[in-house]
């Protein structure tokens, strides 16, 4: 899966008790572009993740992330645009990886009279002017604008699918524990090229580069006992790619129901089990933050025997930690990663982002209380 | 050195320590004077100075902000969010609650609790709580308003009254002094719908970038986001309301503030009058120093210590008074504020260095500017000068006939200053005009008391005998001290005259024009608090109910807007100008008939504007006036200017009609009900009531609108009273002391009296009748001098500040009962220099000699 930022699965465990009216994720459900790529209220929850890897000219190299949610919390809304039926929170990040710094923001929007929110009609995904705007949604490789500005920084860029969206899972549904319905619908753009500029302190960055997203919807996914997650995507350079994920439980040990899907250089996806994944973070390579005392393995050896894939992934910027304001949320750790390994015995590099939950505290607390 | 000292001490301290009582009087005479000034000073700022809220200590200053009259669409909101800028836009609601049923009135604001984050400083709650902000009925309140989480407050808004929750309490960060904060702020849906303000928002406040990568600055960001707006939809720098709302009171001000000044001229005729009478009194220890070789500078230097020492000593009184004062004055001018201008609450009374300066310069100011003229004769007393008196006031009489043509310049010069024009709408030349008008008077009134005197004393010696005799001649025998007493206490009648009749003249054309414009028989208006230039609406269902009951002819459906006209916060209002030309009246200042300017109003995009307004802004019949109207810029021609005293601001009135074509909002604010003829008032007003029934509004008639009125009306111009009321006792305290002064000053003469045979009785009358003919001189002169300033106030200083037409009226039965109160306090004053004079031991005093 991709990870939902912490926030959002803990408002869903703060909310259980009146999910029952939302829909669950459940097997069979029929997938329907441009349609499926915007907003599903029938589910409690909802994300759109774009995380990249990017480079100047000259060979600077950034990674961004630019992170939609979607949450209900009041069913019945209201007859105003203002009444409250979802939050919108979104989370902005930009790594100068050469620059060494690292700049992270975050906004909370309602629908309101249009200030968020993710729509077929207009095939755009917004708040405020944070935005993804489809620019020819018919198609299933329609280029997307995005643009999003803030104080420090700002993002301008086009991206383009290299391949059509992924479905993740077995038969539509992405299993994130052993009970029904503690699933997910997930969908990801696994290869997005991207072109564009990054404007920091006064300077323009041209860009290009490859960037991934991921939308994901559900209702009351996570189990009882899981205390967080780890997620990467790995942009292989012979064009395949791979999703991953492990959930946590609070005894330490992996749930069984994490799982991945390797992606070939054609676009065809293929589910793997946790049976056949192997995501081991390296001893010692832990980094804590200063600002939440998350102690975060900054070090990881995937292997996936199956596909005679074995790569050693790192970082060259330790603080990518998003550090959620106020009460909105908990912490998490979500950065640019490089890959450097072999595959059936030829070397092979890649690139990607690396996501880690749960690791300040366990995912229990609130937005609000 | 020492030298100087001895002088000092002889001259000045001895005589000071002889007389304790007197010493005391001027000192508390100046104290008061100064009090006043002081008092106003605080209370003014700290009254008109606190538009500023508290709030904006919550969520930090705006930049900009964004406002149109009727209220922005919320769409503008997500628009201008999605600019590609790294600024903020904060949607906002403002509008009052009335506490229930306490009746307290308090402002709420709708603010967007889930994205503004303008909000974060806000402490506790930092957040809200999602699920309160899906309710409506869940308020946070600041600590001055409610004590608890969970507290239920009823609160009425526009027409409706409902139970809320209290869902948190708010707190300022800022410093401990800060004032508690003293409003309800809810989540913008339940604002909107509180209000019946759905789809729209009062204002969205802008946030600059503190840092920007582009380094734009704040003019850049003006122009960038004024183009993201569309027509009629103004952006102004934030706080320039509040400077809008100072500058529009700052006339209010600036009068209330000369007002308190005239205690402190009555003041300095006292120090005039006390050093004068110190140098008459001591001119034989004045030869003796000057003989003993002292020079004119030192003894000039002497009584100008003396006026500083006075003045030094009141000044310190006064400052301590004026800041007692300023409590109970604080209240009275917010009242003031809030009935004519904006809501307000009055911020904390903050003693502040420059009161002090002021307090220092005009109380030692004028105690030295008015002690120059005695202090400088004194030097001019030669040395060979010793007990001889009498040789003064002859001096004085010949020098009347030169003063009188200094009165005459000055009152030529008066007339001139009143045909001025104001600077930077202040009537200055018109205070100038009325303080030369007043210098003019007191140079006559040695002359006049003279006069005054001559005649009166045929009469009073046929009246009272001997003392009839004795009195005029005294006072016209040491005129140049009493005239001083005349001119003080005949200044502070003059004051208290005109401001009678101007208020009086104000009041009366007021309840003229109130009887002319309430022509209908009931009226309504939403329950929830009505600060000036609020508007609350009501349901427009309410009227067409009313409409619609038999016993009802029409209804006039009023709605009013606050707007800013060229910086100035005014009103635009809509009505039926057919209702009101049918059955209304109103007076149109070239006196046109109101029927066929009205019946122009509603055909095409006219308007009509008050006097105020048209003089404020300089317009006419004919011009235009552009008003920002629902997104776009509205021409408006000026078809007539009408007589209205209900805001000085001023307002400008379109036809309901023009007003929907621009604003959608059909909720009317003020109601005018017309019944048909014949109809029964008792039976209509319960019918009205019926059909008003679960919403909460005001029914009232004509008659108690026009009470409720005029209430607001003298309670606007109670300070004005006061202020009077303490120059005529600081006239009355100087006067006691005065006469205390003259009665030792003359105590051969009494004891010579006593020796002749008169009575401690006679003795007695002698000095009341002679206070009372103080009195009585004071009134008279006090009476024309103060009907000529009447003239300057309404027609020079009300016209430039405020621009009404007020008709000139006595207020007889005041004026008459104001002057003999006065004339019995003249009186009054007598008694303790009486009982003085009662105690001179005759033989003692006469061998003196």
């Amino acid at each position: 899966m991709k990870s939902p930022s912490a926030i959002l699965a803990t408002v869903c465990l703060l909310l259980a008790a009146t999910a029952a009216a939302f829909d669950h994720a459940r097997p069979g459900y029929q997938y329907e572009f441009p349609r499926d790529h915007f907003s599903h209220s029938t589910f409690k929850t909802e994300w759109w993740y774009y995380t990249g890897n990017l480079q100047t000219a000259e060979g600077r190299r950034f990674g961004f992330e630019l992170t939609f949610f979607r949450y209900a919390i009041n069913e019945q809304g209201g007859d105003s645009a203002w009444d409250i039926r979802d939050i919108y929170p979104a989370h902005l990040t930009l790594s100068d990886i050469d620059g060494g710094k690292f700049f992270k923001t975050d906004r909370l929007n309602r629908q309101g009279p249009g200030l968020a929110g993710a729509d077929t009609e207009q095939a755009r995904i917004w708040n405020g002017n944070w935005e993804v705007q489809w620019l020819d949604p018919a198609s299933d490789k329609s280029p997307q604008r995005l643009k999003a500005y803030a104080d420090d920084f700002s993002l301008e860029f086009t991206l383009t699918p290299a391949k059509p969206p992924v479905i993740h899972g077995l038969n539509g549904v992405s299993q994130k524990a052993a009970g029904e319905g503690q699933a997910s619908h997930y969908i990801s753009f696994t290869r997005l090229e991207v072109t564009g500029s990054i404007a920091l302190n006064n300077q323009n960055f041209p860009v290009t580069g490859q960037a991934w997203m991921d939308h994901e919807f559900s209702t009351d996914s996570l189990g009882p006992n899981q205390t967080g997650w780890d997620w990467m995507s790995i942009q292989l350079d012979d064009q395949s790619e791979l999703m991953l994920y492990r959930m946590r439980r609070s005894d330490g040990s992996t749930d069984p129901y994490s799982s991945g899907t390797y992606i070939d250089p054609k676009g065809r996806a293929q589910h793997l089990d946790w049976a056949q994944i192997r995501m081991t973070p390296i001893e010692g390579s832990h980094w804590k933050s200063p600002a939440t005392g998350g102690l975060y393995p900054l070090k990881w050896q995937v292997e996936i025997p199956d596909l005679e894939i074995r790569l050693d992934c790192a970082t060259d910027l330790e603080d990518q930690e998003v550090v959620s304001r106020k009460q909105l949320g908990p912490s998490y750790w979500e950065g640019a990663m490089n890959f450097k390994g072999h595959r059936e015995g030829r070397p092979i590099s890649a690139t990607g982002y690396l996501e880690m939950t749960g690791y300040d505290k366990p995912l229990t607390i609130g937005p609000s209380k | 050195m020492t030298a100087a000292l001895t002088l000092f001490i002889r001259l000045i301290v001895r005589p000071l320590g002889r007389e304790p009582g007197r010493t005391a009087l001027t000192i508390f005479a100046i104290a008061l004077g100064v009090a006043v000034v002081v008092a106003i000073h605080l209370a003014g700022t700290a009254a008109t100075g606190s538009f500023q809220s508290s709030l904006e200590t919550l969520t930090g200053d705006a930049d900009l902000e964004i406002s149109t009259v009727g209220g922005l669409d919320d769409a503008l909101l997500a628009s201008l969010q999605a600019l590609p800028y790294p600024v903020r836009f904060s949607p906002r609601i403002e509008g009052f609650a009335m506490i229930e049923p306490q009746k307290v009135s308090i402002p709420v604001f709708g603010f967007d609790l889930i994205g503004d984050r303008s909000l974060e400083s806000m402490a506790p709650p930092k957040s809200f709580d999602l699920d309160s902000l899906t309710r409506h009925d869940i308020i946070w309140a600041g600590s001055g308003v409610a004590s608890e989480k969970g507290q239920q407050l009823r609160l009425t808004i526009n027409d409706q009254t409902a139970t809320y929750t209290v869902g948190g309490i708010l707190e300022t960060t800022s410093s401990q002094g800060a004032p508690r904060p003293n409003f309800i702020v809810m989540d913008i849906a339940a604002a909107q719908k509180a209000f019946s303000k759905q789809g729209r928002l009062d204002s969205i406040e802008v946030f600059l970038p503190e840092r920007d990568d582009r380094r734009r600055n704040d003019r850049d960001w003006e122009a960038l986001i004024s183009a993201a707006l569309p027509a009629g939809v103004t952006l102004k720098p934030k706080g320039s309301r509040t400077t809008e709302n100072r500058t529009m009171m700052s006339a209010f001000r600036w009068n209330i503030q000369v007002l308190s000044y005239i205690s402190l001229v009555v003041g300095a005729f006292l120090i005039y009058n006390t050093i004068a009478i110190s140098v008459v009194r001591r001119r034989g220890e004045i030869g003796v120093m000057r003989a003993l070789g002292a020079g004119r500078a030192a003894v000039t230097l002497a009584f100008l210590a003396e006026a500083a020492f006075l003045g030094a000593m009141g000044t310190a009184l006064g400052l301590l008074l004026g800041r007692i004062m300023a409590n109970g004055t604080v209240e009275m001018l917010a009242a003031t504020v809030r009935s004519l201008y904006v809501s307000s609450t009055p911020g904390e009374i903050l003693f502040t260095p420059d009161v002090v300066v002021v307090a220092v310069v005009s109380g030692m100011g004028v105690s030295l500017l008015a002690a120059l003229a005695p202090a400088s004769e004194a030097a001019r007393v030669p040395p060979s000068e010793a007990m001889a008196r009498g040789r003064h006031e002859t001096a004085a009489r010949l020098a009347t006939g030169r003063r009188l043509i200094y009165a005459g310049l000055l009152a030529v010069a008066s007339w001139g200053a009143a045909q001025l024009e104001p600077i930077g709408g202040m009537p200055l030349f018109g205070y100038l005009s009325a303080l030369l008008i007043i210098a003019a008077a007191a140079c006559a009134t040695p002359a006049i008391v003279d006069r005054l005197a001559q005649w009166l004393s045929p009469v009073l010696r046929a009246a009272f005998g001997a003392q009839g005799i004795l009195a005029p001649r005294s006072l016209s025998a040491s005129l140049a001290r009493t005239s001083v007493l005349v001119a003080a206490l005949s200044t502070a009648v003059a004051m208290l005259v005109s401001v009678a009749i101007m208020v009086g003249s104000y009041r009366d054309t007021v309840i003229v024009w109130l009887n002319e414009r309430l022509q209908a028989d009931f009226y309504i208006q939403a329950a929830g608090q009505r600060e000036a230039r609020q508007y609350p609406t009501i349901d427009p269902a309410i009227a067409d109910r009313i409409e619609a009951l038999p016993e009802v002819q029409a209804v006039d459906r009023f709605r009013g807007y606050p707007v800013y006209y060229n910086g100035r916060p005014s009103i635009l209002g809509a009505g039926q100008s057919e209702v009101l030309s049918r059955l209304g009246n109103l007076g149109f200042l070239d006196g046109s008939p109101p029927q066929q300017v009205l019946a122009k109003l509603g055909s095409s995009d006219h308007v009509i504007i008050t006097e105020t307004f048209a003089n404020h802004h300089r317009l006419n019949v004919g011009d235009t006036l552009q008003l920002p109207l629902g997104g776009q810029l509205v021409d408006l021609a000026i078809i007539g200017i009408y007589y209205d005293y209900s805001s000085e601001g001023g307002a400008a009135i379109v036809d309901r009609k023009t007003m929907l074509k621009y604003l959608s909002d059909p909720s009317p604010s003020n109601l005018a009900i017309y019944l048909a003829d014949g109809a029964n008032p008792e039976s209509a007003r319960a019918a009205i009531e019926n059909a008003t029934s679960g919403f909460s509004v005001t029914l009232a008639d004509h008659r108690t609108l026009r009470e409720r009125a005029l209430v607001v009306f003298d309670r606007t111009f109670t300070i004005t009273y006061a202020l009077e009321v303490i120059a005529i006792l600081v006239a009355i305290l100087g006067m006691a002391g005065a006469l205390v002064a003259l009665v030792i000053d003359r105590r051969r003469e009494l004891g010579v009296l006593r020796f002749l045979g008169a009575s401690a009785g006679q003795i007695r009358q002698l000095i009341l009748f002679e206070s009372g003919l103080i009195g009585l001189f004071s009134n008279t002169i006090g009476l024309a001098l103060g009907t000529v300033l009447s003239l300057i106030l309404i027609f020079v200083v009300n016209k430039q500040s405020f621009g009404w037409t007020i008709q000139f009226h006595w207020p007889i039965a005041l004026l008459l009962g104001a002057l003999t109160l006065i004339y019995v306090a003249a009186i009054l004053a007598g008694i303790y220099p009486a009982r003085v004079a009662v105690r001179l031991n005759p033989i003692e005093v006469v061998h003196e000699e």
